[in-house]
């Protein structure tokens, strides 16, 4: 027990210094004083949390995020066992795919926002769009790695293609999909919050821009925390999601247990 | 393919006659024990264990699997520390890795440095020496060509078979020039004729090294074919049981030694110690 | 792979290298007479590619960003891999900043481009800091991370053969974990990058970003495509040349990795 209770000790302490040093520079007026005090902050996000509109920005953001990793999920799944199962059609693609893989949908976001507006169907494409290529890639992966002696036992059986895809094929791929799930799912708040911090799709990173142009610096402060917790809570669930789904499988048991 | 460059690997002629530095030590054990944990919930591990290794000596420890073993290892090489009694070489007692010292661990795959090459890792624990860069080199190709890997030394650890993983860490222990070496179950995870040519190795570098060697193994051929004298332990909380004298003439050989019937006397003799019930 | 190239695998290469010269023709080609607004020629928006950031903006805005982008990715590594050490090897400092470094990390970091826009102002330092920061993170964990799964057996040997301080950090530790160091470093610089553009995008000020961002405002779209053109190029060159050290860096890693699963 002496254990487990000297890291959470010092934990504390660890967030008691950081708190100490940014209430320390905000009363020595470091920045020109637009680093509010702590206890500002706190204030300001008590009001934010008793605010309609600051909810229904959160119901927006995550929103947003869920249903574009949602739709990622459902088209890249898709995409991927195709691109996965025909040699010809991943060797074409693989070029192309790795070409556009380190480009995060930052880039295009100009022209999305010219051709959809400032709206969260820009947001949802931008969420889409970037989600979209890792879920496909790690798909194809997880599909080429189908271990090619249970593909011919199941042939050996009599199963069909299809059955095969979906006995075999798919449930042996899973692991794969379920780390682009674990990479994605923060990836989509974070673009979701892009979209709206540039873009000016609705949900916090608007509300975020406005704080910063307008100089409500508690308030940036405040929404800042509130995407930390929701990025912690995202990641967490995936994470706990991904263990409840695929504590089955054989390499995520590895990887739990090295 | 090992074996020829065992065979005729002139160990003694390549130290060269020079004055190398390094005599063998003796070991002493003495009531030596250790225990995890403190207060009521202790676990006792080893209790009262004492004996030691003379100069130049092979000694083997034997006993069964998972009685602590390795955690005598450990302290002995000032890994642990005890929880009572001493170990000392030559009368200093050892309290963190004795610099005359080396160990060749059970498991090479998590004893050799993957990212370093064969020869690299030969060279790894000498540079903190400081020797002149000839020396080094000389080191390096005697220990080596010893354990007859010199055509290997620019390969990776994982490139290699189990076996010559091993030699690799072993002439690693050699370029050390320690005045003893302490060998983990050394040859417990390699195939059976690479395991006798290792066996082999280890008694002409007594020979050829000069070394006290002590060997933990929990195989009993193993222990009688290369000791002078093995001690057997029993178990929970580890302990002696006997110290056997072993009486074979040398040089020993794989086949005629194995073939004596006073080795299979010495043999049942140790496997009677640990099969029977305390 | 197989030994000697097969009429099928040269087939399979021909399919991966053309069709990606195949999907640039045709994009060349549908869109020579384009007269949408979205979607010009893709001529024009090389001709505007080569006038804009070859020759105009090149020393004003494409250094600029480039800059930005290494001094602040380096800091982050070097910061990060340091500070990660210092963490991983104490654990009384890793208990104290486990949780406040688990929070930052929950941050989305292009948010906190605007907290310091709001402190440093539009300035290339804020640019670089904010970079920095947000590359620091991925890197940091990743070394903790890392230092913390070395084998107990390596570091033994390290013990056993009195290997001083310092060649345990820089012989053992650090090779080590450099798989793990080199994907958070990877990570990293995808943050840099894109918090790079979104730097550039807030403030009105110079760079890549900004300019792309105003040639979307302003309805330069040839401009916005051939700013967008760049950037993935960056995007892609800068991951690319990331690999080439990584594979150099890590061959005994890939290697014994291959090795391992060959057999």
């Amino acid at each position: 027990m002496a254990l487990t209770v000297k890291p959470a000790v010092a934990g504390a302490a660890g967030i008691a210094v950081a708190l100490a040093i940014w209430q320390a520079a905000s009363s020595a007026h470091a920045a020109g004083g637009s680093l509010p005090a702590v206890a500002t902050v706190a204030t300001d996000l008590g009001g934010l949390l008793a605010e309609p509109d600051f909810w229904s920005a959160v119901g927006a953001t995550v929103g947003i995020a869920l249903l574009g990793l949602g739709a990622s999920a459902a088209a890249g799944i898709v995409v991927g066992v195709l691109v996965g199962s025909f040699e010809p059609i991943r060797f074409a693609t693989r070029a192309v795919l790795e070409f556009l893989k380190p480009i995060p949908p930052i880039v295009i976001l100009p022209l999305v926002v010219l051709i959809l507006g400032p709206t969260g169907q820009m947001s949802w494409f931008l969420v889409f769009l970037g989600c979209l290529l890792p879920i496909v890639m790690q798909t194809v992966d997880g599909v080429h790695s189908t271990d090619p002696v249970a593909r011919d036992t199941a042939r050996s059986y009599g199963m069909g293609s299809a059955e095969i895809l979906a006995r075999i094929v798919v449930p042996s791929s899973l692991p794969y999909i379920g780390t682009a799930m674990r990479v994605s799912a923060p990836a989509a708040l974070i673009i979701t919050v892009v979209a709206g911090l540039l873009g000016g799709g609705p949900g916090l990173g608007a509300r975020l821009y406005l704080a910063q142009s307008g100089g409500d610096y508690p308030t940036l402060y405040a929404l800042v925390i509130v995407l930390g917790v929701l990025g912690l809570m995202f990641q967490g669930a995936t994470r706990f999601a991904e263990r409840r789904l695929l504590h089955w499988h054989e390499s995520y048991r590895e990887v739990v247990h090295s | 393919m090992t074996s020829p460059h065992l065979a005729t690997t002139p160990l003694e002629g390549s130290l060269g006659g020079e004055p190398q530095g390094q005599r063998p030590a003796r070991l002493d054990v003495v009531h030596l024990a250790k225990s995890y944990g403190t207060g009521d919930g202790a676990k006792k591990v080893i209790e009262d264990l004492t004996f030691s290794v003379s100069a130049r000596e092979i000694v083997c420890i034997v006993g069964p699997s998972g009685i602590g073993k390795t955690t005598l290892l450990k302290c002995l090489a000032g890994l642990q520390p005890t929880s009572g009694g001493r170990a000392a070489i030559d009368g200093r007692e050892i309290s963190g890795p004795p610099p005359e010292m080396a160990l060749v661990f059970q498991d090479y795959s998590r004893s050799l440095m993957p990212w370093l090459t064969v020869r690299k890792n030969v060279v790894l624990p000498l540079r903190h020496l400081r020797l002149p860069k000839a020396e080094l080199k000389a080191r390096c190709d005697e220990a080596l060509e010893a354990v007859g890997l010199a055509h290997a030394e620019n390969q990776f650890p994982w490139q290699l078979s189990g076996g010559m993983q091993q030699r690799v860490a072993i002439a690693r222990a050699l370029a050390y020039r320690p005045e003893i070496l302490i060998m983990d179950e050394p040859f417990a995870s390699v195939d059976a004729q690479t395991r006798f040519d290792l066996e082999d190795l280890c008694l002409k570098i007594r020979e050829g090294f000069g070394m006290t060697i002590l060997v933990v193994t929990h195989d009993i051929d193993e222990a009688v074919y290369l000791a002078d004298r093995v001690v057997v332990l029993g178990s929970k909380p580890a302990r002696v049981l006997r110290i056997v004298d072993v009486e074979l003439p040398s040089p020993r050989d794989q086949i005629g030694t194995r073939a004596l019937p006073e080795f299979a006397a010495q043999r049942t003799d140790v496997l009677s110690l640990i099969k029977r019930p305390a | 792979m197989s030994k000697r190239p097969s009429l099928k695998s040269v087939r399979l290469w021909l399919l991966g290298v053309g069709t990606p010269l195949v999907l640039l023709a045709v994009w060349w080609f549908a869109s020579a007479d384009s007269t949408d607004t979205f979607f010009p020629p893709l001529a024009e928006i090389l001709d505007r590619f080569r006038a804009l950031w070859l020759f105009d903006h090149f020393t004003s805005d494409v250094l600029v960003s480039l800059r930005n982008l290494a001094l602040g990715y380096a800091i982050a590594g070097v910061a990060a891999v340091a500070v990660g050490f210092v963490t991983a090897l104490s654990a009384p400092i890793r208990w104290a900043v486990d949780p406040v470094i688990h929070f930052l990390r929950g941050i989305p970091p292009v948010a906190l481009v605007p907290i310091f826009i709001s402190l440093m102002g539009f300035g290339l330092e804020m640019r670089i800091t904010s970079i920095a920061l947000a590359a620091f993170f991925p890197t940091f964990i990743a070394t903790v991370d890392g230092l913390r799964a070395v084998d107990r057996g390596l570091l033994d040997v390290a013990s056993v053969y009195r290997l001083s301080r310092g060649e345990r950090v820089v012989s053992v530790l650090l090779p080590a974990a450099g798989p793990q160091i080199f994907s958070g470093l990877q990570v990293s610089l995808q943050t840099a990058f894109v918090v790079m553009i979104a730097s550039e995008m807030l403030g009105p000020s110079q760079g890549i970003g900004a300019m792309t961002l105003l040639a979307q405002q302003s309805f330069m779209i040839s401009d916005m495509w051939s700013g967008i053109l760049l950037l993935g190029v960056i995007g892609f060159a800068a991951n690319f040349l990331f690999d080439l050290v990584r594979r150099k860096v890590l061959a005994w890693y890939i290697g014994s990795r291959r090795l391992a699963r060959a057999s």
